[in-house]
């Protein structure tokens, strides 16, 4: 951290703004600072590499019951947890089919072609809305 | 600090409540070598740097760094004493390296960088877009050690002719149809001396969820380019046609990437380049300060692809302007700290907004720019606050 900031004195050129005064002659706290010192970076920081192996956590949630959840359950799920769906913004159903078929036909989802709509249903029916101006959703992958 | 509300925020046990539609976010501590994060996903990983943590410092410490994976099939395993670097294709000799030859057959190269996800903050989107709804905690600074990606290049000789260089890392798709996430480069910018290959960030190993044992660093870029868990070098003599450079990851090629929800017809590009962006970072919007006590607001800012010049503070909702005074300078990729002593004299509301203008002149829009995907928001952010 920059210690000549500790105790700075800012003589302001705008001494009063709508009711807000700069003041001078200040001393705050300052938090912890994580910032690694050029000292301990010129030292190097490999000093032996070791086998790391963790444990990723395993996500519980499911999607909630309702027309399609077996749809979701069976085919979303394979590559990705329900958490992400679920915190989409609400969509239409016309967009969710733009998000499922890009599933299908950019990541491979092996979703039957006859199940997108009852799928799309589902999604806008557990995280959805009905009308809006033009769509937002450009179907491009990210 | 309890009157900005930082504190209260970090109070929150359990879940917190991101600004926006479906913003209910669980503060987790169960992902390996990660402090609290806030899950957006769990397979494959998207965590959120909670915000509270950059009014720390400049340097984002590992275990609270952000997390982004594409791809399920993430190795939980990585044994360097089988790990490969492959340098391929369109060179004099193919090389594979080990750990040990590139710490040590190399001159080790260190820059302080940014790293954000080029959908940091899509959660503020208006219209909101579909896609990682990130607050803005989808980004980290850290000083990188590692080795310059021109020397290891240089080692494997880049043949006349070389157009790209695409680097692919250890992850895979969990369906075979799944497109493998690659990345390219052009060859001048691989080879510009400041893409470099870390294997090493704040002065530790990776965390493997950031890309251990080995990541791309690409400073002033997007880090959609910054490949985790590096472990392919290819170069091309010819465009890379990889979906992940020529589908995804696209902009309109406007300024600020900025158009209007529906326009059609607008030339796509890769994303690229940062754009600037400034933060407060212990005040937050609501917040209530005590009448007539002086305080410090401060945050942080970066210049984007090039030098933060100067951050500007407003406390009257842009009207007036005035120079925040800086923090130490990390290089010119890197968070700087800002900060402005303040004394409420009045109930307000007031309304607060930061600018940052970066060293090309480089500003902070007034108006948020959009587009479809969700990329590059780097709106000036405000806070209004009260006097009680």
């Amino acid at each position: 951290m920059n210690t000549s900031l500790r105790n700075v004195v800012l003589i302001s050129a705008v001494p009063v703004l709508l009711g807000i005064v700069l003041a001078a002659g200040l001393t705050w706290p300052r938090t912890v600072n994580s910032e690694p010192t050029a000292k301990e970076a010129a030292k190097g920081p490999i000093q032996k590499w070791t086998k790391v192996s963790v444990d990723l956590p395993v996500s519980q949630v499911s999607f909630p019951p309702g027309n399609g959840s077996v749809i979701a359950n069976a085919y979303c799920l394979i590559c990705h947890s329900a958490g992400m769906v679920l915190r989409q913004p609400p969509l239409t159903q016309d967009e969710w089919t733009v998000e499922i078929n890009k599933m299908r036909n950019a990541f491979g989802a092996p979703l039957p072609a006859d199940q997108v709509e009852a799928l799309a249903k589902y999604l806008r029916s557990i995280n959805g809305q009905s009308t809006k101006g033009p769509s937002a959703v450009d179907g491009q992958a990210s | 600090m309890g009157l900005f509300g930082t504190s209260a925020w970090a109070a929150m046990a359990g879940t917190l409540e991101l600004p926006f539609v479906n913003g209910r976010r669980d503060r987790v501590t169960n992902f390996p070598q990660k402090g609290a994060m806030l899950l957006q996903r769990t397979r494959p990983p998207l965590l959120e740097t909670p915000f509270e943590v950059f009014d720390n410092g400049v340097f984002t410490p590992n275990d609270r760094f952000y997390v982004r994976w594409h791809l399920a099939n993430i190795p939980t395993e990585v044994d360097p004493a089988t790990f490969r670097l492959n340098i391929r294709g369109h060179v004099g000799r193919p090389i594979q390296l080990t750990l040990d030859e590139l710490v040590r057959d190399f001159k080790p190269f260190e820059i302080a960088a940014v790293n954000q996800c080029s959908g940091n903050s899509r959660g503020f989107f208006s219209p909101r877009v579909p896609g990682g709804e990130w607050a803005n905690g989808a980004m980290g600074n850290a000083l990188w050690t590692g080795v310059r990606l021109k020397d290891v290049l240089d080692r494997a000789g880049v043949k006349a002719g070389a157009l790209q260089v695409r680097f692919n890392g250890l992850d895979t798709g969990v369906v075979p149809q799944t497109p493998d996430f690659m990345k390219s480069l052009d060859i001048d910018h691989a080879r510009d001396g400041e893409v470099m290959i870390a294997y090493a960030m704040n002065g530790a190993l990776l965390p493997l969820l950031n890309g251990f044992p080995l990541r791309l660093v690409v400073p002033g870029w997007y880090a959609t380019y910054w490949v985790k868990m590096l472990n392919d070098i290819e170069v091309l003599d010819k465009p890379d046609d990889n979906f992940w450079t020529t589908k995804a990851y696209l902009i309109p090629d406007t300024p600020f990437a900025n158009i209007v929800p529906g326009q059609k017809d607008v030339k796509m590009v890769p994303i690229n380049r940062m754009l600037p962006r400034s933060f407060f970072t212990n005040v937050q919007d609501g917040a209530v300060l005590r009448l007539g006590q002086t305080t410090i607001v401060r945050g942080i800012a970066f210049g984007g692809d090039t030098a933060l010049a100067k951050v500007l503070f407003s406390a009257d909702s842009g009207r007036h302007w005035k120079e925040a005074r800086l923090g130490a300078d990390h290089g010119k990729y890197s968070f700087r700290q800002w900060e402005v002593p303040l004394r409420l004299s009045s109930s307000g509301p007031h309304k607060w907004m930061i600018k940052a203008v970066n060293s090309a002149g480089s500003a902070q829009p007034d108006h948020a720019n959009w587009n479809g995907a969700g990329f590059m928001r780097n709106v000036i952010e405000s806070v209004s606050v009260q006097a009680a």
